[in-house]
């Protein structure tokens, strides 16, 4: 059982924690331009799957950019833990609503509180057709969780690009650079 | 169980490590942000406790220790229901099974969508919506409640607290240090959740309240006194006999319908740790004193449903997340027999099936959205769905009309400018008034 634990310890010490700045490619399918230097913390989700990317500043509990890549059908944002407890996975026949909806129970399966879409608007994702909203949610002890997604559909594919942080204080002090992130998708 | 929980409480603690810093900086953020120690939630005054404080120093006032940790963490817990009139009635309905502990007994009702009732030995105890979703009438619930006073009139926790130690200190030990440890670590991580789903269910605080389960897990021979016992409290705070053998009857045909091979397999459980395993014997002894009292209760299922009633919509929202579709059509189907909120009910039954999207589910799903609509308590949301099938099915007229009729009834709907939109691309297809 120690044995265990340190060992996961020292595991957890070695993982690689990338700073990012600059272009920044997704998985291939696009590329971002970071205002600011970000962690690449994507090694912290345990079970990520390949083509999403998870950048923070301070760390995943105060901020969370997840960007991902040509999302495939039967693929999900937050991986499951064993068989019995799925969690969303993107369908190529999903309606406007059901895109939003995925990003919204993708949210929930990562522990956050009845997270609620807010004001869905048309936006562009690289020049193409896309949607933009808010979000709002809790965590379990209470603090109040604030997020903005961009999304797009590209043939049977996803693009995705979702941040989230704490309502207070740290939701707006990267958003700035987060409508950046999102005003600089190019598709290569 | 045990081991897929070790699992869960140490990658929690790697991902921790890992962000050590932002952790502590948030608990110090988020604190004044905590609901406050006391909220309208908490019950009435109520008589002072049968069962004096144990002794710090003794075994009984270790575990109470624990105990009283985790009741810290539920008092405080963003997932607590703080509607008085519920916490009010749920209270009221174990005094009445439980006159003497009614000062003993501490209920919190939490928004977790699975079932789940538990009993700590220091009388702090905890319903899940899941579990008052499952219920379907005042006597089966007070039938569960009278089941889990036994467990803390008889002190099984202690007991099996001492089996426990007497098998083996190194179970104990590690038992404790992952409540501590879990506790620590899960308490600021949303990301947690994920890693400790193993255990049950995405619930973050489930690695303490796992612990205190390996602690409780109780044997088949408490399990059965304390069915014994829910059901003479039931029966002499006259309530119906056959509550009993019907909730755990009706919980075991539920998890036989569910999605997964695995979950079918497994015995069902009356809680969501490795607590109050369920099989037919029990359903059986049941019936037998059900039959022996061959007296007539109340069932006070129109006041259960009319307690529950403001909370369908939210708690079958949380249903869905489970994304166990045989579970949750089974559970729907049992609230919709009684055929009362059917708006809501055909509405949910509709989201089941068309996020199940297996074979024939989307045209059960039009089905049940177009029964909803003809129902006044339907959400509106009923409108939007039935328009997106009849948009695939390029109905392009009657999709655009039932848009419209989802804009009327959530003018500050939160889609209106995507659904205006597509109102208007709709109509360029099929003008108003013209042939579809
Ligand atoms: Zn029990």
């Amino acid at each position: 059982m120690i044995k265990a634990l340190a060992a996961a310890l020292a595991l957890s010490a070695c993982a690689a924690v990338a700073a990012v700045e600059g272009p920044y490619s997704a998985a291939g399918a696009y590329t971002v331009t970071l205002d600011r230097q970000w962690s690449d913390i994507s090694a912290v989700m345990t079970q990520r799957p390949r083509n999403v990317r998870l950048l923070s500043v301070d760390g995943p509990l105060l901020n969370r950019l997840y960007i991902a890549s040509a999302i495939e059908p039967g693929q999900f944002l937050v991986k499951p833990a064993r068989r019995e407890a799925p969690t969303p996975i993107f369908r190529a026949d999903m309606s406007e609503t059901e895109l939003v909806e995925f990003v919204i129970d993708s949210v929930a399966a990562l522990g956050y509180l009845r997270p609620e879409s807010r004001n869905l608007r048309p936006d562009l994702f690289g020049g193409r057709e896309a949607v933009r909203f808010e979000i709002e949610a809790q965590t379990p002890e209470g603090l109040a969780f604030s997020g903005t997604a961009l999304l797009a559909r590209a043939g049977d594919r996803l693009h995705l690009i979702l941040y989230l942080a704490p309502t207070e204080h740290y939701y707006a002090r990267l958003l700035p650079h987060v409508e950046q992130v999102f005003a600089s998708v190019r598709f290569q | 169980m045990k081991r897929s929980f070790l699992r869960g409480a140490i990658s929690v603690f790697s991902a921790a490590a890992l962000i050590a810093a932002p952790a502590a900086s948030v608990a110090q953020q988020s604190a004044p942000l905590a609901p406050p120690a006391a909220t309208a939630a908490d019950p009435p005054p109520r008589p002072a406790p049968a069962r004096a404080r144990p002794d710090p120093s003794t075994d009984e006032g270790g575990i109470w220790g624990v105990a009283d940790r985790a009741e810290e963490d539920a008092r405080r817990s963003a997932e607590r229901i703080s509607d008085p009139g519920l916490n009010a009635y749920v209270a009221s309905i174990a005094c009445r099974v439980a006159a003497e502990f009614c000062g003993d007994v501490r209920i919190y009702l939490m928004q977790r969508p699975f079932y789940n009732a538990s009993m700590a030995p220091n009388g702090y105890m905890e319903v899940w919506s899941g579990l008052m979703l499952r219920v379907e009438d005042e006597a089966q619930l007070a039938f569960v409640l009278g089941h889990e006073i036994a467990h803390y009139d008889a002190r099984h926790s202690l007991e099996t607290l001492r089996a426990m130690r007497g098998r083996s200190n190194a179970a104990l030990a590690a038992s404790v240090a992952i409540a501590v440890i879990g506790a620590a670590a899960a308490a600021n991580s949303p990301n947690s959740a994920q890693s400790i789903m193993n255990a049950a269910g995405g619930l973050i605080d489930i690695a303490y309240l796992g612990a205190l389960a390996s602690l409780f897990g109780y044997s088949r021979e408490n399990e059965t006194e304390a069915d014994a016992e829910g059901f003479r409290r039931i029966a002499a705070a006259g309530y119906d006999p056959a509550a009993p053998a019907r909730q755990w009857r009706l919980r075991i045909d539920e998890v036989a319908a569910s999605d997964f091979e695995r979950t079918r397999r497994e015995e069902a459980r009356a809680g969501v740790f490795n607590t109050h395993p369920l099989n037919r014997d029990r359903v059986q002894a049941l019936e037998a004193l059900a039959l022996r009292a061959a007296a007539v209760g109340e069932t006070g299922r129109a006041r259960y449903r009319a307690a529950i009633r403001p909370f369908l919509d939210p708690w079958l929202r949380d249903e869905l997340r489970r994304r166990d579709y045989g579970q949750t059509l089974f559970l729907i189907e049992r609230l919709a027999s009684a055929e009362e909120d059917l708006g809501v009910l055909l509405f949910y039954r509709g989201e089941a099936h068309r996020l199940r999207r297996g074979e024939g589910d989307l045209a059960h799903a039009r089905a049940a959205y177009e029964s909803a609509i003809q129902h006044p308590d339907a959400p509106p949301l009923a409108w939007r769905q039935l328009g997106e099938i009849y948009e695939r099915e390029r109905r392009a007229a009657e999709a655009a009309a039932l848009f419209r009729a989802y804009l009327d009834r959530a003018p500050a709907a939160s889609d209106r400018l995507l659904i205006e939109r597509r109102i208007a691309a709709l109509e360029a297809q099929a003008p108003p008034g013209g042939t579809p």
